[in-house]
């Protein structure tokens, strides 16, 4: 096979090309402030400096960072049992109940959540649902539930394909060997389901946190203009402000806290790992 | 396996599978209604689906959509599968230096790879459109197709190519008839993920794209502020396609296993009946977006690029327009002079702008546009004399008024007292009578002018406590009133009475007045802006010839006419004006239509580079103050 190793060096070219070199622009482009230009280059550290010296801008940071905590706990409560439940179906079930899982997302995402407008808006279908169990008086556009509500809509079906591929692959025999050596159903899915499950919960928490984290057009939909996270802020640098060198030191920003963050997952997957073998 | 009964488990299913299809049920069934309501379903129509029909943006959505789809998912699979086996044969440090490149846009939140590539089109002046919109696609598809096929390759054993050459076949050979067979089903589940992620993107789109090329997510996402029912008809329309892709997919194979009774089930067999769909789909709408074109026409085959605000011309004008001329037009909406104007100054070329005054103000300093050549207008003599020769540009040397109008209150004349407003002017947007009742309207000018106005100052001040108090003026605003800060969702929120008031342009409250007789419309007296978004030719236009005969044509009776009654800002064209506010007018009786002009607190705005930055700095901080109270 070594004679294909030639095949690699176009795709070299072209990977540096189109997904190294924009990746260095934009930090070019956060280290300058030449406004649209980067030649001449002139080394500065005020766009990160603006950011980290404004408490409004960091908090909009942490709020971003919460909103996609709160929507990736809520896929991981939800995604779970449904997982569970599909995994634990004949493969037959399970193929039907996989394909009605993945059918909504081959229609456009922008689409589907533009339907929530109509369907969360005053005198729409789940407002009136709502108040008639005299659940909600309030309005419900608009507001941050409406945007958890969207990101969990659009990004739950990732959670729940990863976690059931990785429990589908499971061996059931060791679900009734543990039941036989005596352990309860609570200690089998703690000790033998739950270490099993876990690179797909892991998969499907990056799934969901990464794409949550940076949205900007779910909380524009559903959120309102007052609603404002991280995304919309990069979005309003490049789009209507045009201050890229700040857009892009935000991006970086947001780029680095993402990738420390996953790695801390990554890392605590690969502890449980380890540990896997030693528990008696 | 053990069955049991699992009573919670069938339940959080069933409820998950009704969460999921919610939204699309009421996409279908809405896309049937006859009113323009997101609410109430009132009967029947297909009325929807002749709009979509006829609206050529949409069309060309769709069929921009599946086609960069199709040649994405193609071309990404290819190479993708190429290069997965060129680096699984290379040495470990390069594959894993590719792999951690790949892993860059798999990794990295989308909107950073979308600017990423925005800034390297940018930057080595690749002008923006359909082909890099395909090369974007292209770039973060390939990752996922050698994330897919790597894996079978990593299976193989690493000498069946060489045994395959050693029993004489050529490198190419080896490659087609044995190891590409081998990882078929890596390289179609890749090829299946590159089409998935290329039909539903956004943000990467929405970023690299330029003269006007839009797929279906960026057609939505700029046309969902104001209500527009033949998005659920396009969405229905889309959803019969992916349902039908489906079941070819899923359903034939199951149909030919059972005929042939073989149990294994070969890909390439889903494969072909769901390609084979597809073409048929994107021919179909390459049909029904391609416009026969007659040569007889004084501007056949030409082309005219449009930039324009979103929802702000007639229903027919720009048909008619083509039909008249022979020319094809492509309009591409903006929701703000800012957007607008960031294009404008990275070089895109378009033949008209509408830009607003102090736009255009900034636009002829920056030497952006040209003069307008005299010798082809004959529009002067049909426009209304207060919308001409003002301050951004005397003489109307490079502009001609598109619409014109003022900004003020509209309110509920069942819940605001119309003494508060009279009292109070624009300060009743800090009156907590009103706390949560109030729209504001997401723009630093407009913001800025209402607050400097409640403040008796002049909107286009310089002095920088006057601004400062202004922007605790706002502050206030969103600290203490709960405002909800819009755009255009205020046109149809207001229409249908949600929020007692809002700041809207006169044009929309014209139109909010049309559909619901109890909202009013009030200007303080401490003056508003008076405001004139006009056409005007870029200095880079393509097109100067055609370019004058629009601006004829929008400026002509019918044209002007058929722009006001459906946008419902005020004509420039001073019979039309009159026409639409006259006896029998569409817009009869309702104060907005007419602009004020004899207050002389009212002003026009001016353009002053230093107080735009610091308002617009101010303005987001505004909105950032809004967002932490909530």
């Amino acid at each position: 096979m070594k004679r294909f190793s030639k095949l690699t060096i176009p795709y070299i070219a072209w990977a540096a090309l189109m997904l190294l070199l924009p990746m260095l622009l934009i930090a070019v482009y956060s280290f300058t402030d030449q406004g649209n230009s980067i030649i001449p280059f002139t080394f500065t550290l005020d766009n990160y400096v603006k950011f980290f010296t404004d408490p409004d801008f960091l908090l909009i940071l942490w709020r971003s960072i919460l909103i996609a905590l709160k929507t990736t706990v809520l896929c991981l409560l939800l995604g779970y049992p449904i997982a569970y439940f599909i995994a634990r179906c004949e493969e037959k079930t399970q193929n039907l109940l996989i394909l009605c899982i993945t059918f909504p997302m081959w229609i456009n995402m922008l689409v589907r959540t533009y339907a929530w407008i109509g369907l969360l808006s005053e005198g729409g279908l789940v407002q009136r649902v709502l108040s008639l169990l005299g659940l909600a008086d309030g309005e419900l556009l608009y507001t941050e539930g409406a945007v958890l509500l969207g990101m969990v809509y659009n990004f739950l079906p990732f959670m729940i394909l990863q976690i059931q591929t990785s429990l589908s692959k499971m061996d059931y025999a060791l679900l009734d060997a543990s039941a036989d050596l005596g352990a309860s159903p609570r200690q089998t899915f703690r000790l033998v389901t739950l270490p099993l499950s876990l690179p797909g919960v892991v998969n499907g928490i990056t799934l969901v946190f990464l794409p949550a984290v940076s949205s900007f057009f779910i909380p524009k939909m559903l959120g309102g203009g007052q609603y404002f996270l991280i995304g919309n802020m990069i979005e309003n640098q490049f789009i209507t402000v045009g201050e890229w060198n700040f857009g892009s030191a935000i991006a970086i920003i947001m780029a680095v806290i993402m990738m420390c963050l996953m790695m801390l997952v990554r890392r605590i997957e690969a502890r449980n790992e380890g540990g896997k073998g030693e528990r008696p | 396996m053990r069955q049991k009964k699992r009573p919670v488990g069938k339940f959080m299913m069933a409820a998950s599978i009704c969460f999921f299809y919610l939204p699309i049920l009421y996409i279908v069934i809405f896309s049937f209604n006859e009113s323009k309501s997101l609410t109430n379903f009132t009967g029947f129509s297909l009325r929807w689906y002749l709009h979509m029909l006829e609206s050529h943006g949409m069309m060309s959505a769709l069929y921009t959509t599946f086609s960069v789809a199709i040649l994405a998912t193609l071309i990404s699979t290819v190479v993708g599968t190429l290069a997965a086996i060129g680096i699984s044969s290379s040495r470990k440090i390069i594959r894993d230096l590719m792999e951690q490149v790949n892993n860059l846009p798999i990794m990295n939140p989308e909107i950073v790879t979308a600017i990423g590539l925005m800034l390297l089109f940018i930057t080595f002046q690749v002008e923006r459109g359909y082909t890099t919109m395909l090369l974007a696609h292209i770039a973060f598809c390939i990752p996922y197709v050698m994330l897919s096929v790597t894996p079978k390759i990593r299976t193989l054993d690493p000498n069946l190519a060489d045994a395959a050459m050693d029993l004489g076949a050529s490198p190419f050979q080896a490659l087609t008839k044995v190891v590409v067979p081998q990882i078929m089903p890596g390289i179609i589940s890749g090829a299946l993920i590159a089409f998935t992620m290329s039909i539903d993107d956004f943000i990467i789109s929405y970023f690299v794209t330029g003269q006007g090329v839009k797929n279906i997510s960026i057609l939505v996402y700029t046309m969902s502020k104001r209500v527009n029912p033949s998005i659920n008809a396009l969405s229905t329309l889309i959803i019969l396609i992916i349902t039908l892709v489906m079941v070819l997919v899923n359903v034939l194979p199951l149909i030919a296993k059972k005929r042939e009774r073989r149990d294994e089930l070969t890909p390439r067999r889903m494969v072909v009946p769901a390609a084979a769909t597809l073409c048929a789909v994107v021919a179909i709408v390459a049909l029904l977006s391609s416009r026969q074109t007659d040569t007889g026409l004084p501007y056949a085959g030409q082309t005219l690029h449009i930039y324009n605000w979103g929802e702000y011309t007639g229903e027919n004008i720009l048909s008619d327009f083509e039909e008249e001329t022979g020319a094809t037009v492509v309009m591409e909406n903006f929701d703000s002079n800012e957007q607008m104007y960031i294009k404008v100054a990275n070089g895109e070329s378009y033949d008209i702008l509408v830009p607003s005054d102090y736009m255009i103000q900034r636009l002829i300093e920056e030497g952006f546009l040209q003069k307008l050549d005299d010798s082809l207008l004959d529009c002067w003599d049909k426009l209304d004399e207060n919308c001409l020769d003002l301050s951004y540009d005397p003489g109307n040397e490079y502009s001609v008024p598109y619409f014109w109008g003022t900004v003020g209150i509209v309110y509920d004349t069942t819940v605001v007292d119309y003494e508060d407003l009279e009292a109070e002017g624009f300060n009743i947007f800090l009156d907590e009578k009103y706390k949560g009742d109030i729209y504001l309207y997401d723009s630093e000018r407009d913001s800025f002018m209402m607050a400097l106005k409640a403040l008796g100052y002049s909107m286009n001040t310089e002095d920088e406590d006057e601004i400062q108090e202004a922007y605790e003026w706002l502050v206030q605003c969103v600290q203490t009133m709960e405002p909800e800060i819009v755009t255009d969702e205020i046109i149809d929120n207001m229409a249908q009475g949600r929020k007692a008031l809002g700041l809207v342009y006169s044009g929309d409250a014209a139109y909010i007045m049309a559909e619901n007789e109890d909202m009013g419309f009030y200007l303080p007296e401490s003056g508003t802006n008076l405001w004139t978004d006009a056409m005007v030719i870029p200095a880079n236009a393509q097109n100067v010839e055609l370019a004058h005969v629009f601006i004829n044509y929008v400026c002509d009776y019918d044209g002007a006419y058929d722009n006001s009654s459906y946008v419902g800002y005020t004509s420039p064209n001073a019979e039309v004006m009159a026409d639409l506010s006259g006896e029998g007018g569409d817009y009869e009786g309702i104060n907005a239509y007419l602009p004020r002009t004899d207050n002389e607190n009212d002003e026009v705005f001016v353009y002053n580079e230093n107080t735009k930055k610091t308002l617009a700095n101010l303005w987001s901080k505004v909105k950032i103050e809004a967002s932490n109270a909530n």
